[in-house]
């Protein structure tokens, strides 16, 4: 138990070198087998997880470079635990419905280094590793992408790859600079985040750091208007690469303004929360009259994750447990919907060749059961309740009504665009008549893709029915650092603001 | 008495589930019976429960937490007291004689059993919205019944017409679940708390004017249910689904919901008289002008759903004005009449090959005796003639409308009354009197007999369940404010016997017309009014100009130049500059001396101007 953490991030990655001696027919069930062991792992995690504690377990510590501060710093909170859980879940369920032949040893391996720093991204709580493995992730996709990807694929990964890349850059100023201000403030060097945690920063600074921070964040998430590399990057991916990004790649920049930006810049973050608000609600609303124009169905998925991370974005910042638990919980409830809807896309695509919506029509008569699991998590994307979807974005939506209910109400019209484009796709490939002669003896699911996906349609009724043990955890963690947020906040308008978020009073 | 609770909720979801495993196989008849027959046992228990709570007291349990975070917590908590075991056994009720109905209805359709997957799983929301304790759990069965109906309306996907309606059904009831959703979190902050009981404790305290907004909220989300103006459209569309799924979802139940919800948050609605008032005003206005669209329709379904559409009008007043157990009344009534009415329809379109249009009808009596009188009846507790059920339950409204002194409201109800009673019976005038209007290739016959038995129930309800009306008023008011009319007695009478009056002209008017006389002369229909009317007051034709295409052509927009031509033209632009500079300057890099030696002067250059003019140190 001592170091699960490390073998949790070290493990696929060691399977991954060693995936290259393993033969190319038998690598398939290689993957998925690594892929499998390294889920229980993270189910073990979970197991052994004491849901009463709120800060950071399994902790494991030892220095890298004392002098500069830099230490292998690893642990989990209730924050954390189910986005390392759903990167291993995703990555299992993506190698088990893959679909592709050529070069798949390569794209094995890929996924799994892949698998590792996003694990990784979430375990680690020294900065300087943390930054390490947020730029390192960007490779594999890079590869993924760019090699397996359809016909503009180059131009898709590059763009992807430096977008993402030169948004990190200030972040890395952003981490030296903190760095600095804690060695000045304390006379020793550390990038440990519960370190920083402690330090008081002047108002000034956490404005400049938490636009630093902010940049690297909101390409990532993606934020309006850095959003554009994502419909292209979707739109060239091959399925599994689209499936990784959606479930766990984009929740990397959500976690990051849970973990830094409110953390260690409170006062900043009160500050920015109208502007950040704002922003979400353009994305709400601007990707989801985007989403209902597209012609291709890939790509009404992918603007719909831009949609539903604006109301993650409104959660975070509603500064209150409800909020903040809320967004957390629609992070992994976006990851499992999203990641299967863009399976499901992989699935006709795999059949047909071809994601327009008008080469489809009628495909309820012809592949039942797909139209089923399809309707299922197309009613968890809307957020239905019950099913997995509504309970994010319920508490990310009640939780900022305490702090504004214009934005609210706002962005709370996402659950009518959130029909529209996905019930307008819906009728345009399911119902109908079959128009098309192809499409008349389209293949119903095969085991393989049932297996993968049946996994996820339980998940979303059975976290939309009994959400709790994963809420509780969640909970606990993020009522420890709204404490935290307080007590270090520096104005008194900040107390107040956090105060106010998180009690029950008068509100219009 | 938990233990029938419990089964009353979750035989409906085991039946559904149950059937849904066959429901891609082609017909087979015991998903139907057994689908019924788990209906017909929660109706069993329903019935437990009403005698239980009749001779003791509401039921109340908490099966699990549900949702909790921050201070929110939310449990799957089931109350069974006196509204809620009214609509259970109301639901149930006609729910049961749906399903046995859709047995023989739905007896040629390739995907029978995926019917019955679906009726039964809007059972089951339906009873989660009536029981649960807390506006979240209601909210549950809100969109439940709502996706229900979503495929319900759009079963018959492969119509263009079908698919349309259910996607408009389901997000113009997004629209109005928006509305509620706001008021739910209105509430929460407010209270602290989502429980119906914490809630009615605490508003008492609450700024009237926060009450206010909670109500209007709240009602703005029932409104899209309850189908009421302006999101009334999707109702008349949403004919296109199955004729039974008409009769139990679009009529007796899911429709109600809204009703349903104004007369559990009575007690915030007390407080609120205003808003009550604006209520009633809503109502008494869709009373009449979906009565007014219903008068000169053709469609034998649509003139149903707009019927339904104005008698909800009336529950809404009754509602609005805090005579809540007579809205319930008139729910409770109008279920039992308006699906009978409903699956008469169904036996009608069966019999005439889905034909739907009353005009090329006519003297169906010959053919269907039984349906033509179950459907009469149902005609006439319509338009509220003692002894039938409607009269108790419809008249009681105008007296509360008097009552309260809104006069122009009682005139409004008064009207409609008399249109009522005069399309019920042009409808069924033009349906089986007068002269055959169809082809002879065309040879009507009855449905089958378990049908007509299964509707033999409803049809003795609604003739005599008016005359529960002194029991059920002091079954409910021990749980609703009780609200009992004042009038002189000769003010009474006279009111009565005014709106029996108006309701019988308007009965023989339309005998007299379409019996007699044949119907109106063509050149009406080309008069302005008609065709406002036919038209439906455009008000379909204008969401479509001012709603849907701008929409889409501003999603195209933003699309097609927002997003490509202006976000994702300036990130490449960006790069581009950085491309091309790089380009440019790599011609620095010639690796000839000379230009490098000169590259070095420039650069000396440069330093030495920094050094001299630019001293930050100092």
């Amino acid at each position: 138990m001592d170091h699960m953490l490390s073998l949790i991030i070290f493990f696929p990655f060691v399977a991954g070198l060693l995936g290259f001696l393993v033969n190319k027919e038998s690598i398939r069930s290689y993957g998925v087998v690594i892929a499998g062991i390294e889920f229980l792992l993270s189910i073990g995690l979970w197991i052994a997880f004491d849901t009463a504690n709120a800060g950071y377990q399994f902790v494991e510590f030892s220095a890298l470079i004392p002098s500069f501060g830099m230490s292998y710093y690893l642990g989990v909170d209730g924050i954390s635990l189910f986005l390392v859980v759903l990167s291993t879940f995703t990555v299992l369920v993506s190698l088990i419905a893959l679909n592709i032949d050529n070069d798949v040893k390569n794209l094995i391996i890929a996924v799994l280094f892949l698998e590792m720093t996003m694990v990784a991204v979430f375990l680690c709580l020294d900065v300087i590793l943390f930054y390490a493995f947020w730029e390192l992730s960007l490779v594999p996709m890079l590869y993924i992408i760019g090699a397996w990807g359809s016909a503009n694929r180059v131009y898709a990964a590059i763009k992807f790859f430096l977008y993402t890349f030169a948004g990190s850059v200030l972040m890395l100023v952003g981490i030296l600079y903190l760095g600095y201000l804690y060695f000045q403030a304390t006379g020793v060097w550390s990038f440990s985040l519960p370190d920083w945690y402690l330090v008081q920063l002047p108002f000034n600074v956490q404005l400049w750091l938490f636009g630093a921070f902010f940049l690297a964040f909101a390409i990532k998430v993606p934020m309006f208007p850095f959003h554009t590399w994502l419909p292209y990057a979707h739109g060239q991916a091959p399925t599994i690469g689209s499936v990784i990004l959606a479930a766990v790649l984009l929740k990397m920049g959500s976690y990051g303004f849970v973990r830094f930006s409110l953390p260690l810049f409170p006062d900043a973050t009160v500050y920015f929360v109208y502007p950040i608000a704002i922003i979400a609600v353009i994305m709400v609303i601007y990707a989801a009259m985007v989403a209902y124009a597209q012609e291709d169905m890939k790509q009404v998925i992918a603007y719909s994750s831009i949609s539903h991370m604006g109301i993650v974005v409104l959660g975070t910042f509603a500064l209150n447990a409800e909020g903040i638990t809320g967004s957390i919980f629609l992070m992994l409830s976006h990851g499992i919907v999203s990641g299967a809807l863009f399976m499901l896309v992989g699935v006709i695509y795999d059949r047909r060749h071809t994601k327009l919506m008008s080469e489809f029509g009628g495909l309820a008569t012809v592949m039942p059961n797909f139209a089923t699991v399809y309707g299922i998590m197309l009613m968890a994307s809307v957020g239905l309740p019950l099913t997995i979807g509504f309970v994010g974005e319920f508490l990310s939506l009640a939780g900022f009504y305490r702090v504004d209910w214009l934005v609210t109400m706002l962005a709370g019209s996402g659950i009518i665009l959130g029909a529209v484009y996905m019930l307008s796709l819906y009728k345009k490939s399911f119902f109908g008549v079959v128009t098309k002669e192809e499409n008349r003896t389209l293949k119903d699911l095969n085991a393989k893709e049932l297996f993968a996906l049946v996994p996820m349609v339980a998940l979303v009724i059975a976290l939309g029915v009994y959400p709790k043990p994963v809420l509780d955890t969640i909970d606990i963690s993020v009522k420890k650092m709204i404490v935290l947020m307080e007590a270090k906040a520096i104005h008194v308008e900040t107390k107040a603001f956090l105060i106010n978020a998180n009690s029950i009073g008068e509100v219009q | 008495m938990e233990k029938y609770l419990y089964i009353a909720l979750f035989a409906p979801l085991v039946g559904s589930l149950f059937v849904a495993l066959f429901a891609s196989r082609p017909k087979m008849l015991f998903t139907g019976i057994l689908a019924s027959a788990f209906i017909g046992i929660s109706m069993i228990a329903s019935f437990v429960l009403l005698f239980h709570v009749y001779n003791h007291e509401p039921l109340h349990v908490e099966m699990m937490d549900w949702i909790s975070a921050g201070n929110i917590d939310i449990p799957f908590g089931f109350i069974v007291d006196e509204v809620s075991v009214i609509m259970m056994v109301t639901v149930t009720l006609v729910s049961t004689v749906v399903h046995v109905y859709s047995i023989g209805y739905m007896d040629h359709d390739k995907s029978f059993n995926r019917f019955f997957t679906y009726l039964s799983a809007f059972v089951f929301s339906m009873l989660i919205l009536v029981m649960s304790d807390n506006f979240v759990g209601l909210f549950i069965g809100w969109e439940g019944v709502g996706l229900c109906s979503w495929m319900l309306i759009g079963f018959w996907y492969h119509k263009h017409s079908a698919s349309w309606a259910a996607n408009e059904a389901f997000i113009m009831n997004r629209i109005a679940d928006l509305g509620m959703l706001m008021g739910l979190f209105l509430i929460y902050w407010n209270v602290g708390s989502l429980q119906y009981s914490d809630v009615f404790e605490a508003v008492k305290t609450l700024n009237p004017a926060l009450v206010g907004t909670i109500g209007v909220l709240l009602f703005i989300g029932a409104m899209g249910k309850s189908a009421q103006f302006p999101l009334h459209t999707w109702l008349a569309d949403a004919m296109e689904g199955p004729t039974p799924v008409s009769a139990l979802i679009h009529a007796a139940t899911m429709v109600t919901a809204g009703v349903y919800l104004v007369i559990r948050c009575g007690e915030i609605y007390t407080i609120i008289p205003q808003v009550g008032f604006g209520i009633a005003c809503l109502g008494a206005f869709v009373a009449v002008f979906a009565a007014s669209m219903a008068l000169v329709n053709n469609d034998l379904k649509r003139i149903i759903a707009y019927s339904t559409l104005s008698q909800l009008g009336y529950m809404f007043v009754a509602g609005g004005l805090g005579a809540y157990w007579i809205a319930l009344f008139h729910l409770m009534t109008h279920a039992f009449f308006k699906s009978l009415l409903f699956l008469g329809a169904g036996n009608v379109m069966h019999a005439m090959h889905d034909e739907l249009n009353i005009k090329k009808m006519g003297g169906l009596y010959g053919s269907m005796k039984a349906t033509a009188i179950l459907m009469s009846v149902a005609s006439v507790a319509l338009a509220g003639i003692y002894p039938f059920a409607g009269f108790f339950s419809k008249d009681k409204i105008l007296e509360v409308a008097f009552n309260e002194g809104a006069y122009f409201l009682w005139f409004a109800l008064f009207i409609g009354a008399g249109l009522t009673a005069f399309y019920s019976f042009r409808l069924v005038m033009l349906v089986f009197f007068g002269e055959k209007k169809y082809g002879h290739e065309l040879h009507p016959h009855e449905a089958q007999p378990f049908v007509i038995y299964a509707l033999m129930p409803l049809g003795l309800l609604a003739a005599i369940s008016g005359f529960f009306e002194h029991s059920f008023r002091e079954f409910t008011t021990r749980l609703l404010s009780d609200y009992g009319v004042h009038l002189e007695h000769h003010i009474e009478v006279i009111l009565i016997a005014s709106t029996l009056g108006i309701a019988i002209s308007g009965i023989a008017f339309a005998i007299y017309m379409y019996g007699k006389r044949g119907g109106f002369s063509a050149c009406w229909e080309k008069s302005f009014g008609y065709k406002v009317l036919s038209n439906q007051y455009y008000i379909p034709k204008l969401y479509e100009m001012v709603i849907i295409k701008p929409f889409g052509v501003a999603s195209e927009f933003m699309w097609k130049k927002i997003d490509v031509k202006i976000v994702d033209f300036t990130v490449d632009l960006i790069a581009r500059v950085l491309y091309a500079s790089g380009e440019k300057s790599r011609k620095m890099q010639s690796g000839n001396l000379s230009d490098m030696l000169r590259w070095m002067i420039v650069g000396i250059v440069i330093l030495l101007a920094l050094a001299i003019f630019y001293r930050p140190m100092v």
